[in-house]
């Protein structure tokens, strides 16, 4: 035992620390031919899923008649006659105004509100207490929109709504309030609904990385007499940056999808539509309910422009900040 | 570390080859799964089914086993299977036919465009007459014609006329859709329902015009507060409600008119804008002064059905307007009645604004083509023997075979009018049960065979026993509705100019019934309707009413009325 500790005092020198050979790279990637393997089935996943069916985007080009199926060269190309129409709709600017607003209204409230949640957990010593409470909040992640959906539409409901009678019966208010028909209320309650059901789900990979933090760090503040919100504020937040910032920069890159299933589900009303129509909405109704199909794609595709033009900014933006998704 | 090594590639090796296995399965049981059908032809011609019988001959249906692929284009029901039925059941078992059930569970759309581009069609699809997928199919040339076979058997062209069955034909002169509850006679189920508990408190005071409800609406109120809903218009982005009340502003005034496949007024020979109908103004006004003051259910724009449904069920509705006042009023009547026999909910005569004559309102129409169509494939082998099938089912045995159970038990023979002759061991419970079961069947229901039988039947009972809905059905709803089959199927076809017009209004309808209806004074609602004709004549309204109007009175001439 002790003659081994002498002869190797450091295990950790293995072939792994020597410096590495600039070698041919064909023998670099035989060399990790295990790895190479496991990553094989990932590359396969998003070729044939996200890259073949790419073919569809020409559609946006065309007049696309669904009878043609694959043979989609048949179809008569159009130019940019499906973008015109979309740019020409009366309500164009009203989407996009709507469809701006929505996002970075989630964005703003949305993407902070889980690592503030996930903050508070950390502190949180009662261990079933803190459990329980990661539990309730993360649950409603796992119900359909149009299960929440209705919860809300019943609480805020004019008739037999639990806010209503609660509202009337501290005083608030005379008469009950028709919260899903005011124009001036949609906002706040779709952003909140989506804070409620996501914020839990959210937190989770914030408390991952609040829980690598080294406690040393914590004590050696707590022996400098650091108070806790110094704590959070200099050790935490700083800790976890690089996780936030890599999410951020994706969240930034889906900013164009304002949503969807919240939208048509919560805001039936049609007196809504001038503050709740935004670009996939109105997609659905207009393009798919009525079978346009090349209409549809060709919005698909000028938001897939608008968002990778949006996801190269906030990643050079990062990369000056020093962590950046590539 | 050499081993470690080469079980690390083994593992990954298995992994990748798993993926692939999984992958391979994959796409295999997808090419399989949507067509539980036999392989799919698109030339029926070539097939050897039909060459077992001689041509010019009907085939009899029965005499040979049978099998086809069937597909309801809806969201909200679905073919389940035969053994669901008790009509499919026994024709399962006494006529050797097998229908095999392919399901829309929910998104029809979908369902119907993965057939498409797979070129996997149902052997025959049941949708809606005015769909635009009958256009799609129509135009790609995938329907059978059921011209060739309408003479070889009976029952079609004998219940349905030379007349309605020409209104359905498509641009080529054929014709490819075999309608379900044709009729001759009204089957109008819109109107009010008055709920009896709350109007007897009331001191049953009457109720006949727009300014009695009014009152009556205001009195409720002030009485009940908010433990009842004076006024509810079921689901009113649908119209229902809203749309229903329009009609009592004008004699012959049209709840299509606010429809979307209408969208406007019948003016001398011509359809007129919508926006600019003096008697739709007025409605809305009041409409809009129902909402403002609180007489109607706030959530009238955002409810669901079953919000409808639990309300009326709670006899928490004083007066009650739809497009289907029966339907919804049925099931809440029957379930109150158990515990109060005395309350429940009574069918009112249409109201009408002072001055006008009460018997020139309708607040509902009726189509003589009926509701939905069955169609036939170019993918069925055997497009005859189906037509023979549902032929026989829209004829005396099939209609009576879905209301009143087999041959045998409670109804036997036929008497000299063709109604069945009921038995003495008739069981009422039994058939009703028969009926409800066998509602999602009737795929190609002949009202003007089974009304008769129908009233024949509810005449055999005393008066207690008597059917809530037949009842006020026959006394009010059906007397209450007006003809529109000349107003029916007016859409254009797909991806025509007057169909991006069309879309375009139906959103502007949509948003304006609901701007209007919650506007806050009356002259709010002057406002936006005049904000929505200048919007409409942009969108290209004058020419989709042109389009319509020439649509128009081509059907009215081949109804004979011009």
């Amino acid at each position: 035992m002790s003659e081994t500790t002498t002869n190797k005092p450091y295990p950790s020198s293995s072939p792994g620390l020597k410096p590495v050979k600039k070698t041919n790279p064909f023998r670099r990637f035989w060399k990790q031919i295990d790895v190479q393997l496991m990553v094989l089935p990932g590359i396969l996943l998003v070729f044939v899923f996200s890259y073949i069916p790419m073919y569809g985007i020409l559609t946006a080009f065309m007049d696309y008649d669904i009878f043609t199926a694959h043979r989609i060269f048949e179809n008569p190309w159009v130019g940019f006659k499906h973008f015109k129409a979309f740019f020409d709709a009366p309500n164009f600017m009203t989407l996009i105004r709507n469809t701006i607003v929505i996002s970075l209204l989630k964005f703003f409230i949305g993407f902070p509100a889980p690592i503030v949640l996930a903050l508070m957990l950390n502190e949180v010593r009662h261990m079933v207490f803190k459990r329980v409470v990661q539990t309730i909040t993360y649950l409603p992640h796992f119900m359909s929109w149009v299960i929440v959906g209705g919860l809300v539409m019943s609480l805020l409901s004019t008739d037999n709504g639990s806010v209503n009678i609660l509202l009337k019966g501290i005083g608030a208010i005379e008469e009950p309030i028709n919260f899903l028909s005011i124009k001036e209320y949609f906002w706040t309650i779709l952003i909140s609904t989506n804070v409620w059901k996501e914020v839990g789900f959210a937190s989770i990979v914030y408390l991952a990385a609040i829980a690598g933090v080294d406690p040393n760090l914590y004590e050696a503040a707590d022996i400098d007499g650091a108070s806790k919100f110094k704590q959070i504020y200099l050790i935490t937040i700083p800790t976890i940056m690089p996780v936030i910032l890599i999410f951020m920069i994706l969240a930034i890159g889906s900013l164009l999808n304002a949503g969807f299933e919240d939208i048509l589900i919560l805001a039936e009303n049609p007196l809504l539509r001038p503050v709740s129509d935004v670009i996939d909405v109105y997609v659905y109704r207009i393009g798919l309910q009525n079978f346009k199909y090349s209409f549809a794609a060709a919005i698909g595709l000028f938001k897939a422009v608008i968002s990778i033009m949006l996801l190269t900014i906030a990643n050079y933006l990062a990369r000056k900040a020093g962590s950046s998704l590539w | 570390m050499m081993k470690k090594k080469s079980l690390l590639l083994i593992v990954s090796a298995v992994l990748l080859f798993s993926t692939m296995l999984a992958a391979c399965s994959n796409s295999g049981s997808n090419t399989e799964k949507p067509s539980p059908t036999a392989p799919a032809s698109n030339n029926p011609g070539n097939n050897g089914g039909g060459t077992e019988e001689p041509k010019g001959d009907a085939w009899e249906f029965g005499s040979e086993p049978l099998s086809f692929s069937l597909y309801y284009h809806y969201n909200w029901a679905d073919f389940l299977g035969m053994d669901e039925y008790p009509a499919t059941k026994w024709l399962k078992e006494n006529k050797q036919l097998d229908i095999k059930a392919i399901q829309a569970n929910g998104s029809a759309n979908d369902v119907m465009a993965t057939m498409i581009v797979g070129n996997k069609l149902p052997d025959v699809i049941w949708m809606d007459r005015f769909h635009q997928d009958f256009d799609r199919l129509y135009q790609a040339g995938q329907l059978v014609p059921l011209d060739d076979y309408l003479e070889k058997y009976p029952n079609l062209l004998k219940w349905a006329g030379k007349e309605k069955l020409d209104l359905l034909r498509s641009p080529d002169g054929k014709l490819y859709k075999f309608p379900n509850w044709y009729t001759d006679k009204s089957t109008n189920t819109a109107g009010y329902a008055i709920n009896k508990k709350i109007h007897r408190e009331m001191g049953s005071p009457t109720l006949e015009t727009i300014d009695d409800l009014y009152k009556y609406l205001v009195d409720v109120k002030a009485k009940y507060g908010d433990q009842v809903i004076p006024f509810e218009p079921d689901r009113a982005v649908d119209g229902q409600g809203v749309g229903v009340l329009y009609t009592a502003f004008k004699e012959g005034a049209l709840y299509d008119s606010v429809g979307r496949q209408l969208i406007g007024v019948p003016n001398g020979d011509k359809l007129t804008s919508l926006f600019t109908d003096p008697a739709f103004r007025e409605s809305q006004k009041f409409v809009s002064k129902l909402y403002r003051e609180k007489l109607m259910t706030q959530d009238a724009f955002t409810q669901t059905d079953e919000m409808v449904t639990e309300k009326l069920l709670a006899n928490r509705v004083a007066v009650y307007a739809s497009s289907n006042v029966t339907q919804k009023t049925n099931l809440a009547h029957s379930e109150i009645i158990k515990e109060n026999p005395d309350d429940g909910y009574f069918v009112i005569w249409p109201f009408h604004k002072a001055g006008l004559d009460k018997n020139k309102i309708y607040p509902g129409g009726y189509d003589k083509l009926g509701w939905n169509v069955a169609v036939i494939t170019k993918n069925a082998k055997d497009p005859e023997k189906i037509f023979a099938f549902l032929d026989w089912f829209t004829g005396p045995d099939g209609m009576n075979l879905q209301f009143f159970g087999p041959e045998g038990k409670n109804w036997k023979g036929y008497d000299g009018e063709g109604s069945p002759i009921f038995t003495d061991q008739f069981d009422p419970v039994e058939v009703a049960d028969i009926q409800t079961k066998n509602t999602w069947i009737q795929i190609v229901g002949n009202t003007s065979y089974i009304d008769p039988a129908k009233m024949k039947m509810e005449e055999r009972l005393p008066e207690k026993d008597r059917n809530w809905q037949a009842k006020y059905q026959s006394e009010i709803t059906w007397p209450t509705g007006i003809d529109i089959t000349e107003f029916k199927d007016l859409t254009p076809p797909t991806d025509s100019e007057e169909a991006n017009i069309q879309t375009l209004m139906t959103e502007l309808l949509t948003q304006v019934l609901a701007e209007s209806s919650q506007a806050k004074s009356d002259s709010d609602v002057d406002k936006i309707l005049d904000k929505a004709e200048a919007d409409a004549k942009k969108s290209g309204y004058e020419r989709l009413l042109e389009w319509r109007t020439e649509q128009w009175q081509a059907k009215r001439k081949i109804l004979g009325l011009s």
